[in-house]
């Protein structure tokens, strides 16, 4: 999984955006305090794109809730009417009115369970050790937890140089209770077919991504994906082995259209609610920094000139939601298990448009592919990363 | 005297399951031609792998037409090839129910494809019950006797009511008359309408807001542009008493007069100023008079008019 080993990047879970670190793990990349603490420090340079974009997400949202606000006039003279105002007392509010920042409710930190990737340096039944060259960091194995390294596992079974993704238990920074191994996925459109071994294109800002598919998963792979060819969509959960996904568990129903041809969308009436529901997955972190807790979202305001946008015309795809734009915040909530959390769009979700498919994972979601999580955020809500989506209520707005 | 209703029943099957058929047909040919390929999966051919979506979707269309005309043309016979006809009708609906039962735990995603692009909604109870009361209604026609109809106009007023009611209960169970009337009616919500960032800004530039704001705005263009659902925001850099400030707008996405509302923040704090206050006409009359006022009241103004002239580089010594 390409992850940056020489970082441990840590999911700290549903920050306060007021003052959002663009890459969460700031604090661990820093020698953490306590007795099973690092052992020397490797800083990561914080990305910065990333800085940027975190910056993006925390001043638009000051400027949204300043317009928002009914704003206090200078009275040039006592005589000033209140009219002067204009058209700012006119017509509906934005959105921030109905949920100004200060009344929103983030979620607690200690509620949410946080997520550490890294490279396994030593692994015993009850003491995890990731790291790299001169820095380490040990997590205790709670008795319960499990591993998933192609299948459930024991976490002693892990090996020395496995790339893992460490959920920690909420409220405690180093005791592990999930623990996945060289998990990867790839969702985009099948662009060649040689054998078993299929290329696949993720969008313009990632790099086309090969795939094996594992003769003994194959089976499983094909009932879920009939159609193995150039121009249909695949959504493949598998172990990293170098830059190649060898795929295991199909993530989803092939939608039964090629990607260049989805059906018409349903028509939307009167005003979109403010609460969608529909399936959340998650997406490798691929050039973004570790950690990010960030959100992609299908619907970017074309203006955005999202680069998927400008390479392929601006196509709909099947998602019909509202426009929103990077630094959006949403309250996503996990209908699986309860938690939600505010989230910033960080990103455009051009392959989720394409997909019309439901989530089963406690039920099937009402509609497709909502939001495009990342790893950390997934994680941060709970899902489980074998499993591919879960089902969400997303609240715009917030 | 009237026709018992068990055959009034019957009778209206005919044309109520010869006009489904044929419309089904239609709409799935319009599509088909449409997309130009069969191969594409609408409703049970999703089920199919590729190669087979093609003759499965013009093998039903071409039952779908034989069943609705031979009804038709059968509909006053009794024979062997009538009761074929609506036997095999009522088969093709039984299959149908069977495959939406399958579809709908499968492939929760794809509709039921019975009316083309108007079947796009996921399989639902109502797409089931209606497949299944189409194939009992078809089943019930098999033992319909013609000779037992009297075509008084009683009967055909009987004839008609049962005809209605059984189109408004299959309209009922139909999630493809919901999505007719929406296209009919259809005015894309603003949070979908694709408005163009060019012609807000010139909605704005022709707003009371930019004229108030106009004069603390340092720049030509905006530092920042961005859309949340039906407002789009835009930052223009700015200077208030000497120090750094934005000015943000919020521009309502409608075509004619939108919204706008406006924000002067603190540059360095972020905090919202107070804004100045737009030139209303009793201030700009105020304006005028005070320009005129020393030439006015200069005379009748009195010592302490002429206390505060006294500096001009007007001689007052006179």
């Amino acid at each position: 999984m390409p992850v940056a080993i020489s970082s441990f990047a840590c999911c700290d879970r549903c920050a306060k955006l007021g003052s959002i670190p663009p890459v969460s793990g700031d604090r661990e990349t820093t020698a953490p305090p306590g007795p099973k603490a690092a052992i020397g420090t490797a800083p990561t340079p914080t990305d910065p794109s990333a800085v940027g974009r975190g910056a993006l997400v925390a001043r638009r949202r000051l400027l949204k809730a300043a317009v928002s606000r009914r704003i206090p006039e200078a009275p040039e003279n006592s005589e000033a009417q209140p009219a002067a105002g204009g058209t700012a007392a006119l017509g509906p509010a934005p959105a921030e009115d109905r949920a100004a920042p200060e009344q929103a409710d983030f979620a607690d930190v200690a509620q949410q369970p946080r997520s550490v990737s890294g490279k396994v340096l030593d692994v015993s039944p009850h003491v995890l050790v990731l790291g790299d060259q001169g820095f380490e960091q040990r997590f205790i194995i709670k008795p319960d937890a499990l591993a998933w390294r192609g299948k459930h596992l024991e976490p002693a079974a892990l090996r020395p140089g496995d790339n893992v993704v460490v959920r920690l238990q909420p409220g405690q920074r180093d005791v592990a209770d999930r623990i996945w191994a060289n998990i990867g996925r790839v969702t985009g459109v099948i662009t060649k077919r040689s054998g078993g071994t299929l290329i696949v294109d993720e969008g313009m800002t990632r790099k086309p991504q090969a795939i094996t598919l594992d003769p003994s998963a194959l089976g499983r792979i094909q009932v879920r994906f009939p159609t193995l060819e150039p121009g249909y969509l695949l959504d493949i959960i598998g172990l990293r082995q170098g830059a190649e996904l060898v795929g295991l568990i199909p993530a989803t129903s092939q939608p039964s259209y090629p990607a260049d041809r989805p059906p018409a969308a349903p028509l939307v009436n009167g005003h979109v609610a403010s609460a969608i529901s529909g399936s959340a997955t998650w997406h490798e972190q691929r050039d973004e920094p570790p950690g990010v807790l960030g959100v992609d979202y299908p619907a970017l305001d074309p203006d955005t000139r999202c680069a998927e946008d400008v390479a392929h015309g601006g196509r709909r795809g099947y998602a019909r939601l509202p426009y929103l734009a990077i630094g959006s915040v949403l309250r996503i909530r996990n209908e699986c298990t309860g938690i939600d959390c505010l989230v910033p769009v960080t990103g455009c979700a051009w392959i989720a448009r394409l997909f019309n498919d439901r989530c089963v994972t406690c039920g099937t979601s009402p509609r497709g592919r909502i939001v495009d999580l990342t790893l950390a955020s997934f994680i941060s809500l709970g899902g489980e990363l074998e499993r591919g989506c879960f089902n969400v209520t997303v609240t715009i707005g917030e | 005297m009237t026709m018992p209703l068990s055959i009034a029943l019957m009778e209206v099957q005919i044309p109520l399951l010869a006009a489904m058929l044929l419309g089904a047909c239609g709409t799935k040919v319009a599509l088909l031609v449409r997309r130009g390929s069969a191969d594409e999966a609408f409703g049970p051919t999703a089920l199919f792998p590729v190669s087979a979506r093609r003759p499965v979707a013009i093998g039903l269309c071409a039952a779908e037409f034989c069943l609705g005309v031979g009804l038709i043309v059968t509909a006053s016979s009794q024979g062997a090839i009538a009761r074929s006809v609506r036997g095999a009708t009522s088969l093709l609906f039984i299959v149908a129910t069977c495959a939406l039962i399958e579809l709908r735990a499968n492939r929760p995603e794809v509709g039921c494809g019975c009316f083309g692009d108007f079947s796009t909604t996921p399989v639902s109870l109502r797409s089931l019950a209606r497949s299944a009361l189409l194939a009992v209604a078809a089943f019930a026609a098999i033992w319909l006797r013609p000779g037992e109809l009297h075509f008084t106009p009683p009967h055909i007023a009987e004839l008609v009511g049962l005809l209605f009611a059984e189109l408004l209960l299959f309209g009922a169970l139909s999630p493809e008359i919901g999505e007719g009337l929406i296209r009919l009616g259809y005015s894309e919500p603003c949070e979908l309408q694709v408005v163009s960032s060019q012609r807000t800004l010139s909605a704005l530039h022709r707003s009371r807001q930019w004229r108030r704001y106009s004069p603390l705005i340092a720049t030509d263009g905006p530092a920042d542009v961005w859309r949340e659902l039906c407002w789009r925001y835009v930052v223009y850099p700015a200077r208030y008493n000497d120090a750094p400030a934005d000015v943000v707008f919020a521009v309502f996405l409608q075509r004619r007069r939108p919204a706008i509302r406006a924000a002067l923040v603190d540059g360095a704090t972020g905090e919202t100023l107070r804004s100045p206050t737009a030139p209303t006409m009793r201030s700009r009359l105020r304006r005028r008079y005070a320009r005129l006022a020393p030439q006015a009241a200069g005379a009748a103004a009195g010592p302490t008019a002429m206390a505060a002239t006294a500096n001009l580089p007007v001689s007052t010594d006179v």
